[in-house]
């Protein structure tokens, strides 16, 4: 290795040597950048094409374990209804279900926070969503992100509060859960 | 006197700023670019997942079971699939199903059916109590098939899990 290294260095110092040409100063110098650029727009273009821009999210969901069995007044219920059809309805308690136009998803939200924020419901509310099997998925989603948002207006408004008692904000604790369509909802549900 | 043109052979277009741009460019997107796992490029389907308002909120990485609800972009027949990230309980989980055949065992992804997804299931929270669940659905799908994946989760004592999203467009 070592021996290749002196060869070719005095190959270089005789190659100098024999060359009577005076070296002339260089002030400025050109490379040609074309096989670079060729290279770097080839990268450019692969990595353009392969990268999806839009990562994935994800949604936190709880179910209520299957050993445990949740008392709950009807009063203190609110409920969405996701029919098989996909038209989407609330009630609270045993009040007749209405209708929310399903191009004003937005409607959900601001029901649930309305509701939630009540005085005799603040932080007593449980929000039930019944999805029908038929229903689309996107849709079932799409009243779930609506109900996410709700929750966020909730923790908002709720921070302002002051607990006269511990002299903290409230705290809020969620209650929500979502649930098939019961049979007896399918039949309410009929003909609205 | 007029000018004596000179005839133009070649010219020289200086590249620096257009190699400047590129670059940037392109190491822009080296680094956001991801690669696809093992198990997203052996698949025949692409999920078209439900569209969310936008936020912050990322999958996890490390010790993510992921139960995929799919339309086949061939057959479009709907089918489960299951992936595990981990490749240590991977291993445990798929040996400890005598179902699987030996060429099953080396996938990182599976085909299943329900009564499989739930012995998987159970497997996995006996090997790795701690993996996440997450459901990874197509948004054109009934629900019926989301929520069968949910009773299997909720049977097996994984009441918390999450729904893979999607950012919702401008």
């Amino acid at each position: 290795m070592s021996g290749g290294g002196e060869a070719l260095g005095g190959g270089g110092k005789a190659k100098r040597g024999s060359s009577k040409r005076k070296t002339k100063k260089r002030v400025g110098f050109r490379i040609d950048m074309t096989p670079l650029v060729d290279i770097t727009f080839l990268l450019l273009t692969f990595f353009m094409f392969t990268t999806t821009m839009a990562a994935p999210q994800i949604m936190e969901m709880s179910v209520p374990p299957e050993t445990e069995e949740v008392e709950v007044a009807e009063s203190q219920l609110l409920q969405f209804y996701v029919r098989d059809d996909g038209a989407v309805f609330y009630a609270i308690g045993k009040d007749e279900p209405e209708r929310i136009d399903p191009k004003k998803l937005t409607e959900v939200s601001e029901i649930s926070a309305r509701e939630n924020l009540k005085e005799e419901h603040l932080n007593k509310l449980i929000v039930a969503l019944y999805a029908s099997g038929d229903a689309p998925y996107g849709l079932v989603v799409a009243v779930l992100d609506q109900l996410n948002i709700a929750e966020g207006i909730i923790v908002d408004k709720m921070k302002k509060d002051i607990d006269p008692e511990t002299g903290k904000p409230v705290e809020r604790q969620r209650r929500f859960t979502i649930a098939p369509l019961l049979p007896e909802d399918v039949e309410r549900l009929k003909g609205l | 006197m007029p000018k004596v043109k000179k005839k133009r052979v070649g010219f020289v277009i200086d590249m620096t700023p257009l190699v400047d741009i590129t670059f940037l460019l392109l190491t822009f997107f080296m680094f956001t670019a991801k690669f696809k796992s093992e198990a997203e490029s052996q698949q025949k389907f692409t999920i078209q997942r439900p569209k969310v308002s936008p936020d912050t909120t990322t999958i996890p990485q490390n010790n993510l079971a992921v139960i995929k609800i799919a339309i086949d972009s061939v057959t479009l027949d709907t089918n489960y699939y299951y992936e595990l990230s981990n490749e240590t309980d991977r291993a445990k989980v798929w040996g400890s199903i005598s179902a699987l055949t030996e060429e099953q065992r080396a996938e990182p992804q599976l085909k299943v059916t329900k009564e499989l997804l739930e012995e998987l299931v159970r497997g996995t929270r006996l090997v790795q109590p701690t993996t996440k669940f997450a459901i990874d659905a197509d948004r054109r799908l009934r629900f019926q098939w989301i929520q069968d994946a949910m009773d299997i989760l909720r049977r097996k004592q994984a009441t918390k899990f999450t729904f893979v999203t999607e950012k919702k467009g401008a």
